[in-house]
């Protein structure tokens, strides 16, 4: 029975033991090749001490030896963390010391630039280094290159390991960002990774002779549910880090990629007046998916235009609930800006404020309810107790017994059942895809000591969805330099997370607790350009 | 841009300053001519059409699907030689 993450490989395995599974730019591994290599990996993870349910962090681009660290750790009986490979080490150190992975597997120049993070990773024994022998110690940790694991005379690695896992074990932790605090992890169950992959093959109708090309990092879970389709399906799946649109396209044509799945700024970057994607009939696409944000009419249109024989799927999804909906590409037209219906086997409720169900029109909290509803927050129950509640439409016999995941987001749903996205109820950012904390922001900006107090809100920009507007209070009589103020803030966070703009203040506004009042300042910068 | 065409260092300390000020990754290493701006990550995606727009906008030469090409945006050098052999 197939019911753990690497369990996915095994029907594609025996069946097309010789298909390509993988491909990387030059490299390309059979599915018969990934089921050996991810075994001794596996094995070489367990020679290293990872027992049952303990971490495997994986802070790679996305290659080969991503892929396998993910199937390995699921083989080992142990827990993956894809880790963001645009994260810097601020952000990586906050992930380490929250799950405390056992193992890291990254590369040495990764490797090197974490140095002092990785010294200090609680719990931390072993790194594997993907790319030959690290430049710097590791500290006292063990230390293991994959090409040693990897290489067939080194004994005692071959075969599958036997571990005790059962579906509702904890299968991996993927960070986002909250409206609050620091970026939580989510922990996906094998089964509900099992289950996202099932229904999404399900409703694109993937099969054997698909070839997914793969550009959304593994730590979204959107572009790790790509990967685990593609290999349940025995299709191929293509790995592509990528700067130029024309790179796109001239993956999708030189292997023939049948399906992709962007977010909306990806498809802003593909759609540009310059990009190939106009000029190059691209037969092969006959998907491509969106999700991470809702894509404007305008670029819809364009991308209709540019792949007139390809489908378009809009979904949309938030990591605590895997996907929840999409609309099937023949509503589109007939539906403007609606993002669909329920995913196969998930029921979505539209509650109000009274814990009612909405009426049609009426807006409400989207809630989902399904076998993809996460097992809530690594380490945070009472975070996750705010999201995980129980079923308001349970058998008063049942009881509390299913928890569903209340999304945080405003809809309302039409006389058919479709959904309309209205706006997110808490202060989230959401820019190219990324969800970012106003609080991350902040606490960055006053830690420069450059200010007294931040406020961080999200303003329209037409690329990215968001970005980020800093407001912020000079420190008693000292005037803000704004410009050595971002330069401090980008040795601490990724570009997407920067403040696009500053705005110098005197004083935040406050709510009755003393609260920074986020809705005024949204209100107050609502239609200011980034 | 004044009438007189800017000389090759006025160019390069051009893209430098907009590089400093957009890439903020840019200000976590020195920023050589020939420091690599992609494989570090300091330029992305997106960034590269920001990128492309202050070349247009700020030198006046056009630049072409075809011109979209790593080597032409891999440092500042590069993207210097890219500006000037565009101007003719």
């Amino acid at each position: 029975m197939d019911h753990l993450t690497h369990h996915l490989l095994r029907a594609s395995v025996e069946r097309y033991p010789e298909r390509i599974g993988l491909v990387h730019s030059e490299r390309r591994l059979t599915y018969a090749e990934l089921d050996r290599a991810s075994d001794r990996l596996a094995r070489a993870f367990l020679g290293a001490g990872l027992g049952r349910l303990e971490r495997v962090a994986v802070f790679l681009e996305k290659s080969v030896e991503e892929t396998l660290a993910i199937l390995s750790a699921s083989k080992a009986g142990g827990v993956f963390v894809p880790i963001n490979h645009l994260l810097f080490p601020e952000q990586v150190e906050h992930i380490l010391r929250d799950c405390t992975p056992k193992i890291l597997v990254t590369s040495r120049a990764r490797l090197a630039q974490l140095t002092e993070v990785v010294e200090r990773a609680p719990g931390l024994t072993c790194v594997v280094v993907t790319d030959g022998p690290p430049e710097t110690q590791a500290g006292p940790r063990r230390v293991l290159e994959l090409s040693r694991v990897l290489d067939p005379l080194e004994p005692g690695l071959d075969g599958p390991p036997r571990i005790a896992s059962i579906s509702n074990d904890l299968a991996a932790i993927l960070y986002t960002s909250g409206s609050t605090g620091k970026p939580k992890g989510v922990m996906l169950s094998h089964a509900n990774l099992l289950a996202g992959a099932r229904i999404v093959s399900t409703y694109l109708k993937i099969t054997e002779s698909d070839r997914i090309l793969s550009v959304l990092p593994f730590s979204f879970d959107y572009g790790l549910n790509q990967l685990l389709t593609g290999l349940a399906q025995a299709a191929t799946v293509i790995l592509l880090s990528f700067r130029f649109p024309g790179e796109v396209v001239n993956a999708i044509r030189n292997e023939q990629a049948t399906g992709l799945a962007g977010v909306p700024s990806f498809w802003t970057l593909l759609s540009q007046p310059g990009s190939p994607v106009h000029r190059q009939p691209l037969p092969s696409l006959r998907y491509i998916t969106n999700s991470g944000g809702a894509v404007p009419r305008p670029l819809y249109d364009a991308l209709r235009k540019a792949l007139p024989t390809t489908e378009i799927y809009l979904m949309y999804g938030l990591t605590e609930a895997f996907r929840s909906t999409y609309l099937p590409p023949e509503e589109a037209d007939r539906r403007p800006g609606s993002m669909g219906k329920a995913i196969p086997d998930t029921e979505i409720y539209v509650v109000n404020e009274r814990g009612g169900m909405c009426q049609p029109g009426e807006p409400g909290e989207l809630v989902h309810r399904g076998p993809t509803v996460s097992l809530g927050y690594w380490g945070l129950p009472e975070a996750t107790a705010k999201v995980l509640r129980p079923n308001p439409l349970a058998l008063p016999q049942v009881g509390n017994a299913e928890p569903v995941c209340y999304s945080g987001d405003i809809v309302k749903m039409d006389e058919d059942g479709f959904l309309y996205f209205i706006g997110r109820r808490d202060a989230t950012i959401k820019c190219a895809g990324h969800r970012i904390s106003p609080t991350e922001v902040e606490e960055i900006l006053i830690g420069t000591q450059r200010v007294r107090e931040a406020a961080a809100i999200g303003i329209p920009d037409e690329l990215m969805g968001q970005a980020v507007l800093a407001v912020v209070v000079a420190r008693d009589g000292q005037p803000i330099d704004v410009d050595a103020l971002l330069a401090d803030c980008a040795l601490k966070m990724p570009r997407y997370m920067i403040p696009r703009r500053v705005e110098v203040v005197t004083s935040l506004p406050k709510t009755a607790h003393g609260k920074i009042d986020y809705p005024f300042l949204r209100r107050q910068y609502a239609s200011a350009p980034a | 841009m004044s009438e007189r065409q800017p000389t090759r260092a006025e160019v390069t300390e051009a893209l430098r300053r907009f590089l400093l000020e957009h890439f903020p990754a840019a200000r976590r290493a020195s920023l050589p001519d020939d420091a690599p701006l992609l494989e570090s990550g300091i330029v992305d995606s997106l960034g590269i059409l920001e990128l492309v727009n202050f070349v247009t906008e700020t030198f006046g030469v056009t630049v072409n699907d075809e011109d979209l090409q790593p080597e032409n945006f891999s440092s500042i050098q590069q993207l210097a030689t890219f500006v000037e052999r565009r101007r003719g």
